[in-house]
């Protein structure tokens, strides 16, 4: 039988629309998605250790020529979205956490749970401990964002700076 | 408004109720540069400078640098060497902190060889391996606030992935983890204009790693590493001191340590 899992903290910080004005409030974006080949996959996954699969379906565009790139990292006990906004040339302008799913007892990347949170936006926050806003403890590695960040740039090495 | 960066090593979150982007811009750049002084990681940092000449040549440091290693000492000094940040050949040797120098050749010695020849100029009589990592987290929160503040802005909370400090004229309610079961969170009443800081071992123990808690008075190999399954958390009125004192805490177990009189600090042990 499967167990419900408990999730401690599932927090939404911003929408994609959000990261956007952050990294580039004076700038259009365009949406440029690229198809990820298995070959690109490959190399990204050499590249970065990761093995799920990046998604070529949230990429933009700025008219200056710089990149907004969404991605997401799954450990075993949590689910990080981020945002990485790189400079035309592939350096990093920022990065920034836009979503933070934490688990307990189940193997992330293994169950189909992520679903329920499909279609949420930061102006719908997840009905799951919405009020808890300060939580102190033991510290957390940002590991896997640090392994996520090395993909995306990597994808810029790749790929996007051939793309004119 | 509530954003998040990895930073430190570690989720920073800052919380505000104004939608301020800028002020929350600066305050992340504040510990993006106590990083860039300070990290053990980045062997281009200011520290990884000072571990590696402060023995053969005065080294010149940024205020900041120069606060953190004041405030380690004073707090090495009231703690009777329990609290010691020159502890980073340990943590290399346990594979948590990656190795840039060659650690066997030398007897490694304490923040307390280090000395000021003028207010930003260090020097040590002996080689030391200084980890910040016990205290540069506090003082980071403490700069992000004191950033947001000068930016005008009331009240927030920044949170350095559970070590955290509110400001403003709201109390914020307060969660800590409870050591049993991390993802369970133990409401710890509210705080306001304060910080609070904790140690403990349940992520470790969950991914497999040794002790970060290093006994500075350990003689022999085995009792370098604490080991222990509380939660020792600290409340203090800047994050620095909380963040440092939780180390005393957790070494001596006791809550009543003078220490903690000396820095209007308060200690809370949580048991499993």
């Amino acid at each position: 039988m499967m167990s419900t899992p408990i999730i401690a903290q599932a927090k939404i910080y911003m929408s994609i629309e959000q990261a956007q004005k952050i990294f580039f409030p004076s700038q259009s974006l365009t949406k440029s998605p690229i198809i990820i080949s298995d070959e690109l996959q490959e190399k990204m996954r050499l590249a970065s250790s990761i093995r799920h699969p990046f998604r070529g379906d949230r990429i933009w565009k700025t008219s200056d020529g710089n990149w907004l790139i969404i991605d997401e990292v799954i450990g075993k006990h949590e689910m990080i979205t981020y945002a990485v906004a790189l400079n035309s040339n592939g350096s990093i302008l920022g990065i920034e956490i836009l979503e933070y799913i934490e688990s307990y007892g189940y193997e992330v990347a293994e169950v189909d749970w992520r679903k329920q949170f499909v279609g949420k936006t930061a102006k719908d926050p997840i009905k799951l401990n919405q009020d808890i806003q300060n939580i102190g403890g033991a510290t957390l590695s940002c590991k896997h964002i640090t392994d996520g960040v090395k993909r995306v740039t990597s994808l810029h090495d790749l790929s996007l700076k051939t793309i004119r | 408004m509530r954003r998040c960066q990895a930073l430190l090593g570690t989720f920073v979150e800052i919380s505000t109720d104004q939608d301020d982007s800028q002020a929350i811009n600066e305050a992340f750049s504040a510990i993006k540069q106590v990083q860039d002084l300070m990290s053990f990681h980045d062997p281009s940092s200011e520290l990884n400078v000072i571990n590696q000449t402060v023995h053969l040549e005065p080294v010149a440091i940024h205020s900041w640098t120069a606060k953190v290693l004041k405030i380690a000492q004073e707090i090495y000094e009231q703690s009777n060497g329990l609290f010691n940040c020159g502890i980073g050949h340990r943590l290399v040797a346990a594979g948590l902190l990656p190795c840039h120098m060659d650690l066997s050749i030398y007897q490694m010695s304490g923040i307390e060889d280090i000395r000021f020849i003028d207010p930003q100029i260090i020097i040590s009589s002996k080689p030391l391996c200084l980890d910040l990592g016990g205290i540069a987290k506090g003082f980071a929160v403490d700069k992000a606030v004191e950033s947001l503040i000068s930016c005008g802005i009331e009240s927030a909370c920044v949170n350095a992935g559970g070590d955290l400090r509110v400001f403003g004229p709201i109390p914020r309610s307060i969660q800590i983890r409870n050591p049993s079961r991390p993802t369970e969170l133990i409401n710890i009443g509210s705080l306001q204009n304060g910080a609070i800081a904790t140690s403990s071992l349940y992520f470790s123990k969950r991914d497999q790693l040794q002790s970060h808690i290093i006994d500075p008075f350990a003689q022999d190999e085995s009792e370098v590493h604490l080991h222990f399954s509380d939660s020792y958390s600290i409340v203090a009125k800047e994050c620095v001191y909380a963040d440092a004192l939780t180390k005393v805490l957790a070494l001596s177990q006791a809550t009543d340590h003078p220490c903690f009189n000396y820095f209007s600090a308060q200690a809370i042990k949580i048991t499993t």
